[in-house]
C-alpha cells in the first residue's frame, strides 16, 4: 500500500494524504481522522528514508536538557514535545547531566543524524561550539538561561527581576533578614537571581550579609544542607530565598528538623513552581515559571525556521512573563494575593 | 445598508459579534458571520492552553458571570479555524492575549499570517490575571501595542477595561503606539452572588461580568474615550438589541459588539439586531454610522454647563388604571399623590428629580426638560 491508495481508498488527493502526513494541523480535524483511520487499517508507514532524501528533511529534531530528572526541565521539554507532535516530528531527548562535553558530543551526534534543528534548554556551550552548526544551517533555538545568547533565536524570562520581586515580596511583608540559597550549577540564571536577590536588599535600604548567601547544589540534598548551616547561624534570616523549588524543598525539611516552623520562625520562596509545590505543607509560595510554554515557544520559533516562514535575517527573542504565586510558606497579610 | 468603518475595514453593518467562547472556532465565527455580522472576533488566542475548570459560566437571568479561560485551540489550529471562518467571506478579527510584547507580538504575526484581517489584543481580562489587569497600566499597554504595530501590517485595536482607573490615559497610550482603534469594554470582575444555603460563591473564583447591566458602564467608558482621543472605539457591554448599538454609536463607536446576548440567547439573535438596525436606518433615511455617530454625546454636558430649570413633573393623561403606587412610593418630596385613578402632583413640593417619570410602567408622568 502506498500513498497513492490510501488517496484512493480515502477518496481525497494525494496532497490532502501528504498534508495529513506532513502538516496534519492543516487539515480540518473530521477529514483528518478518516483518512488517520485508512492510514491505520492499511498499516502504511511513510519511508523514512526516502522522504529524508526527497524533502532533505529527516522530520527530527533535537532537545538538549540539562538533567532529565529535574521537572523543571521535563515540563520545558513536555512543551517542545507537544508542539513537536503535532507537526508530526519525532523529537531526540538527550539528557546532558549539566555536563559541557556529554553537552557538545550530542550536538555533534545530532548533526550527524540530520535532525532538522536542535533546542538547547539553559545550554553551558560556548558560541565556539555553535560553529559547525551554524556553517551547516541546522536551525538552533536555545530555551532558558543559555551561555550565549545573542546572535541565536532564543525563549527565556527575566531572572534577575523575577528574583527581585520575589525578594522585594519577602521584605514588604515585613522580612528585614533575608537569606539566599543559590543553586551552584552551570547557566547563568542563577547569577542573575543573586543579582536580583542583592538589587532588592539595596532598594529596601537593607546592607547584605555574607553568611546569608550560600551557594548550594541544585537539588533538595542541596537545600537542607544550606539550611540547615543557616538555621545553626546565631543571627538567624527570617526568610531565605532558593533558586529553585528544588532547593526550597530541601529548605523546608531542614527547618523542620531543626524543630523551626515555616513560615512562623522561617519563610521560604522557591523558584518555578513545579507542580509539586502546591502539594507540599505549608504549600510554596514561588516564583511561577512559564516552564512548559518557554518549550511551546523553543520549539514554534525552531519550527518556524524549518518551515521557512521566518526569514533568517535576524534572530528572535521571546521573553515570557513570570508570576509570583504566593501561598502559605512566607505568611501573608492579605488572601487576595493568593486569589491572583 | 448602515455601513461603517472600523480600522479601515468596510463593514455592511456596525454590529461585530466579540470575542468569547460563543466563537471558539472556525465553524462558529463563519455561523455568526453568516448570521448577519459585519465582522467577528475570535476567542481569545494565547500562548498555552489551560485546562477549564467546570462550572464556569453563571447567569442569573441579568448579567453572566464567566471564568472561562481563553481559547483551547493552540496557535497552530487556528491557521485551520481561520480558513472555516473566512471560508464564506466575511472580516474576521483575531483576538490575542499574552503578557509580554515579544509574546503578543507573536502570536499576532501568527494570526496575521493565517488570514486575520485585524488584531484585537486583549489586556484586560478580569479572570485569572493579577489584581491589576495589565491594562491598568498605560505605559505596559503602550510598549505591547507597539510591538504589535510594528510587527504587523493589519490594523491593531487594543481591548480596554473599565477595572482600570483613568481608561482614557489607556486609550491616549493605544493611539500613541500606532494603534488603529480602541474596544471597550471588556468584562468586570466580579462575583455573581453567593448560595446562602451552602455558603458557597455561584463559581469558585472571581469572574468577568458582562451582560446589560454593564451598559451604562460601557457608555460612559465609550463616551470618557470618545471625549478624550481621536481613535475609532468599537463599543461593547451589555448590547443586546439596535437600540442598545444605536446608543453605543451615538455615544461615539464606530462599531458595536455583542457577545453575551449570542451566547444567552444564540446566534438568531444577530440576525434579529442586524435586521432591526436596518430597519430603523431605512426610516430615518441613514445610510452610514458616521451620519449619527456621536449625537449624544455633544449633547453631554458638564454639570457647569447644564442649566437649571424649574420643571417639574406633570401628569400626562388620567385615569391611572395600573394598579400601582411607585409613582408615590419614590417619592421623596412628598409632592405625588394618588387617588381613584388621579394622580396629584404638588408643585411646591416637587423639586424636578425626575424618578417618578422613570419608575412609572404608564408612563404617565413626564418632565420637560
Amino acid at each position: 500500500m502506498n500513498i497513492r491508495h490510501i488517496a484512493k481508498k480515502a477518496g481525497v488527493s494525494v496532497a490532502t494524504v501528504s498534508r495529513v502526513l506532513n502538516h496534519p494541523e492543516t487539515v480540518a480535524l473530521k477529514t483528518r481522522e478518516s483518512i488517520e483511520k485508512i492510514i491505520a487499517e492499511a498499516e502504511y508507514t511513510p519511508n523514512w528514508f526516502a522522504r529524508g532524501l526527497n524533502f532533505n528533511k529527516t522530520r527530527t529534531i533535537g532537545l538538549m536538557i540539562p538533567q532529565i530528572l529535574n521537572p523543571v526541565h521535563m515540563e520545558t521539554a513536555k512543551g517542545v514535545e507537544d508542539v513537536a507532535h503535532q507537526k508530526a516530528y519525532t523529537t531526540f531527548m538527550c539528557n546532558v547531566e549539566d555536563d559541557p562535553n556529554k553537552e557538545r558530543r550530542y550536538l555533534n551526534q545530532l548533526m550527524q543524524r540530520k535532525v532538522d534543528g536542535i533546542i538547547l534548554i539553559c545550554s553551558s556551550l560556548e558560541e565556539n561550539d555553535f560553529k559547525a552548526a551554524i556553517e551547516q544551517g541546522i536551525p538552533i533555538v536555545l530555551v532558558g538561561g543559555c551561555k550565549v545568547n545573542p546572535g541565536f533565536n532564543m525563549v527565556s524570562v527575566n531572572f534577575q527581576s523575577s528574583a527581585q520581586k520575589a525578594v522585594g515580596h519577602l521584605i514588604d511583608i515585613g522580612h528585614q533578614r533575608v537569606a539566599i540559597l543559590c543553586g551552584n550549577s552551570q547557566g547563568v540564571e542563577n547569577e542573575e537571581k543573586l543579582r536580583g536577590y542583592k538589587i532588592a536588599l539595596e532598594k529596601a535600604g537593607l546592607s547584605s550579609y555574607e553568611p546569608y548567601v550560600m551557594y548550594v547544589e541544585n537539588s533538595i540534598e542541596g537545600g537542607y544542607l544550606g539550611a540547615k548551616k543557616l538555621c545553626e547561624l546565631k543571627r538567624r534570616p527570617q526568610a531565605i530565598f532558593t533558586t529553585s523549588d528544588m532547593i526550597a524543598f530541601g529548605a523546608m525539611d531542614a527547618i523542620k528538623d531543626q524543630s523551626l516552623s515555616v513560615p512562623a520562625d522561617i519563610a521560604v520562596m522557591g523558584f518555578d513552581n513545579v507542580r509539586m509545590s502546591n502539594l507540599v505543607e505549608p504549600k510554596l509560595t514561588t516564583v511561577d515559571m512559564p516552564l512548559h510554554k518557554m518549550g511551546v515557544y523553543g520549539a514554534r520559533l525552531l519550527f518556524d525556521i524549518i518551515e521557512g516562514e521566518e526569514a533568517m535575517e535576524e534572530p528572535r527573542t521571546i521573553l515570557l512573563q513570570t508570576k509570583l504565586r504566593i501561598r502559605k510558606s512566607c505568611g501573608h497579610k492579605e488572601r487576595i494575593g493568593e486569589m491572583f | 445598508m448602515m455601513k461603517t468603518e472600523f480600522l479601515g475595514l468596510k463593514m455592511k453593518t456596525p454590529l461585530i459579534v466579540a470575542a468569547g467562547p460563543w466563537n471558539r472556532d472556525g465553524k462558529r465565527l463563519k455561523a455568526a458571520l453568516d448570521a448577519g455580522a459585519g465582522a467577528v472576533v475570535t476567542e481569545s488566542v494565547v500562548s498555552d492552553i489551560r485546562l477549564d475548570v467546570r462550572p464556569r459560566i453563571a447567569y442569573d437571568g441579568a448579567g453572566a458571570q464567566n471564568i472561562h479561560l481563553y481559547s483551547d485551540i493552540q496557535i497552530e489550529g487556528w491557521e485551520r479555524e481561520l480558513d472555516i471562518a473566512k471560508s464564506g467571506g466575511g472580516i474576521v478579527i483575531a483576538s490575542v492575549s499574552a503578557h509580554t510584547p515579544s509574546e503578543v507580538a507573536y502570536l499576532a504575526t501568527k494570526m496575521e499570517r493565517f488570514g486575520a484581517d485585524a488584531i484585537e489584543i486583549s489586556v484586560s481580562n478580569p479572570m485569572g490575571e493579577a489584581l491589576e489587569v495589565a491594562a491598568s497600566h498605560p505605559q505596559v499597554v503602550f510598549d505591547i501595542t507597539k510591538e504589535v504595530v510594528s510587527n504587523v501590517k493589519i490594523p491593531v485595536t487594543v481591548k480596554l477595561s473599565q477595572n482600570t482607573t483613568n481608561i482614557s490615559a489607556v486609550a491616549k497610550a493605544v493611539k500613541k503606539a500606532g494603534g488603529a482603534g480602541v474596544s471597550a469594554i471588556n468584562s468586570i470582575r466580579c462575583i455573581l452572588g453567593v448560595d446562602i444555603e451552602t455558603g458557597r460563591p455561584k463559581l469558585s473564583t472571581y469572574g468577568g461580568y458582562s451582560g446589560p447591566p454593564i451598559r451604562p458602564i460601557g457608555l460612559a467608558s465609550v463616551a470618557t474615550i470618545a471625549q478624550t482621543v481621536d481613535i475609532p472605539i468599537s463599543g461593547i457591554g451589555g448590547v443586546e438589541n439596535y437600540k442598545n448599538v444605536l446608543e453605543y454609536i451615538m455615544m461615539g463607536a464606530s462599531s458595536v459588539q455583542v457577545g453575551t446576548t449570542v451566547m444567552i440567547h444564540g446566534m438568531n439573535r444577530i440576525t434579529q439586531i442586524v435586521t432591526e438596525l436596518e430597519q430603523w436606518a431605512e426610516t430615518k433615511d441613514i445610510e452610514s454610522v458616521c451620519q449619527i455617530r456621536g449625537t449624544a454625546l455633544r449633547k453631554l454636558k458638564s454639570f457647569d454647563e447644564i442649566k437649571i430649570e424649574p420643571a417639574t413633573s406633570t401628569v400626562a393623561g388620567v385615569p391611572c388604571t395600573v394598579d400601582c403606587h411607585k409613582c408615590t412610593s419614590v417619592c421623596m418630596y412628598d409632592a405625588v399623590s394618588k387617588k381613584d385613578g388621579n394622580i396629584f402632583i404638588e408643585k411646591d413640593n416637587c423639586t424636578g428629580c425626575g424618578l417618578c417619570t422613570f419608575v412609572c410602567p404608564a408612563g404617565k408622568l413626564v418632565l420637560n426638560w
